[in-house]
């Protein structure tokens, strides 16, 4: 079975609030999953379950194939790093990243080895007699990652491990932490609010919203062919442009009649198109530009459509607006998404 | 902003220093009787504040010929069981109130603080009667529940226990040895620690007993060296339970000693002066230690290390 991870109709309550709703997914031996959300959606208590640190409320949480869902934390060779380091303030880094050795009974000879080659993976070698204070945030966050690594567990968990660190130092630490798991092999499950590290950082990300899995699948599937409107107005930096229309078998129209598209979807239906993929500078389509941003790469329209509805659209960087602040633009058929107005499901499969 | 103007600082310094002569002179009014023979003091015809040559004497004296030195033994076994079974109690009962989740533990803190509005004073009689015979209660429930009378039925007696623990040195100490004060002190210094920590301890292996002396401890010295020696103090001084409590001299601790002092002879002028002498005799090392420990204390009380 190897280190897979199984929920099974997971589900949990906190005096009779639903949090996480009978949720089941499979986690592969050795996968770099992601659980991204936001704030509020259960990924920190699904996280905490899996650990061991919360009681799950219904439902099996298997790890290797073995039913783990009762048992204590250091029975189910999870390790964990925690979103404000959580060091042992009182100890050297060294006591700190052997503590867990310790408490199993690992014997000194051997503990000082581990200690000395987990500090080695985290390049922290020369800081071993520190106190976690006199330490940056950085490093503080290699003790938490040695600490976690030490014990080899099967299990790595990230509960928001970068979101103290300056952007600048969270870049580095998104690379290390890639290398990382690639030389662990662990099973890393990476909990985050932020959406660069889950689709940069993850082989697969679990979009949860309101204790829920709205998608469950590859950065690229997520980010190409997302499956709920959640997905698509969640993934993507502007999101998803989302408009409802009517499709009559041929066009999709807005409802002032405007022809949008060309497709064969018959009857109401929301569209989606990424803001990045709509055609400038030609097409049938004109709107009027009501705010512009240029970011050197490319820029950033915001336009209004005739019904009222307002877009946005990342077009290359110069592009020549018309007169009148006019802009023509186009819907390339292949890059259009459909989704169901009533359930948010995606509808062109 | 640094205050540049000196009249602030010299008015300041006026105010502390008036602070300090008012603090101070009962002291030094202590010390310069101590040094008076009784001679003196009665031909003076009360307390003079001129310097006499017999405070070696009257130390000595005190050390010597007076039950003092062997109370002062006492009163550092009261004051430090007091202090430490203050100390343990609140602890380990803030870290059951802080770290575990509990429907009741918001009542059972309020119980816990309700306690500080009875003071021993108050149930004194009380106290004495249930020190007297530990086993009271047992009795009372035996009485209350009809064993007793089963037990006179069938085996001819009834059960009475009788355990008196007045004059020993836990009949003195457990009854002042409560205290909640230092739960809310405990209290908010746990709650002032990275809440992941008890459970990064648990990840690491840790449990609930093992996460309280390898962590929660030695994080929590400088509260605990504060509050104890808080305790301590507070043992060290207290007067009327020992008063009651303890009847053979040696069992007594200073302080009570202290009072006996003054009331030796009853148509005798006090011994002022010796009584002074003693008074500085049993509070050297309370003074001493706050002087060693002052900033620890500061420090502990403020939780300003983390």
């Amino acid at each position: 079975m190897g280190n897979t991870i199984e929920l099974d109709q997971v589900s949990k309550a906190f005096d009779g609030k639903t949090v996480i709703d009978s949720l089941s997914a499979a986690f592969e031996d050795g996968e770099f999953v992601a659980i991204l959300g936001p704030s509020g959606c259960g990924k920190s208590t699904m996280l905490n379950m899996i650990a061991g640190l919360e009681r799950v409320s219904a439902g099996r949480i298997l790890i290797g194939g073995a039913q783990v869902q009762d048992s204590p934390p250091k029975d189910r060779g999870c390790a964990m790093v925690f979103q404000n380091y959580a060091l042992y303030p009182h100890m050297a880094v060294r006591d700190n990243i052997g503590y867990a050795l310790k408490v199993a009974g690992v014997p000194k000879l051997e503990r000082e080895r581990r200690i000395v080659e987990a500090a080695r993976i985290v390049e922290l070698g020369d800081y071993l007699d520190r106190r976690p204070s006199a330490l940056s945030g950085g490093q503080r966050q290699r003790v938490a990652i040695a600490r976690a690594i030490v014990r080899e567990p099967k299990v790595l968990l990230f509960d928001e491990p970068l979101s103290n660190l300056d952007a600048k130092l969270r870049h580095g630490m998104r690379m290390e932490l890639s290398q990382l798991h690639r030389r662990i092999g662990a099973t890393s499950i990476f909990v985050t609010h932020d959406q660069i590290e889950a689709m940069t950082l993850a082989d697969r990300v679990m979009l949860l919203n309101a204790g829920r899995i709205e998608q469950f699948a590859t950065p690229h599937d997520l980010y190409h062919r997302p499956a709920t409107t959640f997905v698509a107005g969640f993934i993507g930096a502007p999101p998803m442009n989302l408009m409802a229309v009517e499709g009559d078998g041929a066009t999709l129209c807005l409802p002032d009649g405007t022809v949008l598209a060309h497709h064969a979807h018959r009857g109401p239906v929301t569209l989606g198109i990424r803001p990045e993929k709509i055609a400038t500078g030609r097409g049938a389509l004109t709107a009027k530009l009501l705010y512009r941003e240029d970011l050197g790469s490319h820029s950033s329209l915001l336009v209004r459509l005739p019904g009222g509805q307002t877009i946005q659209i990342a077009s290359p960087f110069g592009t020549e607006i018309g007169a009148l602040d006019e802009i023509r633009f186009d819907f390339p058929a292949d890059q259009i998404h459909l989704f169901d107005q009533k359930t948010g499901h995606r509808a062109d499969t | 902003m640094i205050e540049t103007n000196g009249g602030i600082n010299r008015t300041a310094s006026i105010i502390l220093i008036a602070g300090i002569i008012f603090i101070l002179s009962p002291l030094a009014i202590a010390l310069l009787v101590a040094t008076q023979s009784y001679e003196d003091f009665v031909a003076a015809g009360g307390i003079s504040l001129i310097p006499g040559r017999h405070l070696i004497d009257n130390i000595a004296h005190i050390a010597l010929e007076t039950n003092l030195p062997r109370q002062v033994l006492s009163s550092i076994i009261i004051a430090t069981s007091v202090s430490a079974i203050k100390c343990a109690f609140a602890f380990t009962a803030t870290f059951a109130l802080v770290f575990f989740d509990c429907r009741w533990s918001k009542l059972i803190f309020a119980l816990t603080i309700a306690t500080v509005m009875l003071p021993l004073e108050l149930i004194v009689v009380t106290t004495y009667q249930v020190v007297a015979n530990v086993a009271m209660p047992f009795n009372w429930l035996v009485d209350l529940t009809g064993l007793g009378f089963l037990m006179e039925r069938l085996g001819g007696v009834a059960p009475h226990l009788e355990w008196n623990l007045l004059d020993t040195y836990v009949g003195i100490a457990a009854p002042i040895a409560t205290s909640s004060t230092s739960v809310f002190i405990y209290r908010q210094f746990f709650l002032s620690l990275p809440r992941d920590l008890p459970r990064a301890a648990a990840m690491d292996g840790a449990g609930p007993i093992r996460f309280l002396i390898d962590i929660l401890l030695p994080l929590s010295k400088t509260p605990l060296i504060a509050t104890f020696i808080f305790w301590f103090i507070g043992g060290w001084t207290s007067y009327l339970w020992p008063l009651v409590a303890a009847s053979s001299s040696d069992m007594q601790p200073a302080i009570v000693g202290l009072s006996r002092l003054a009331t030796s002879e009853q148509d005798r002028i006090p011994e002022v002066p010796m009584l002074m002498a003693g008074a500085l005799f049993v509070s050297f090392l309370p003074v001493v230690l706050i002087a060693v420990m002052q900033r620890r204390i500061v420090k502990g009380l403020n939780l300003s290390e983390k």
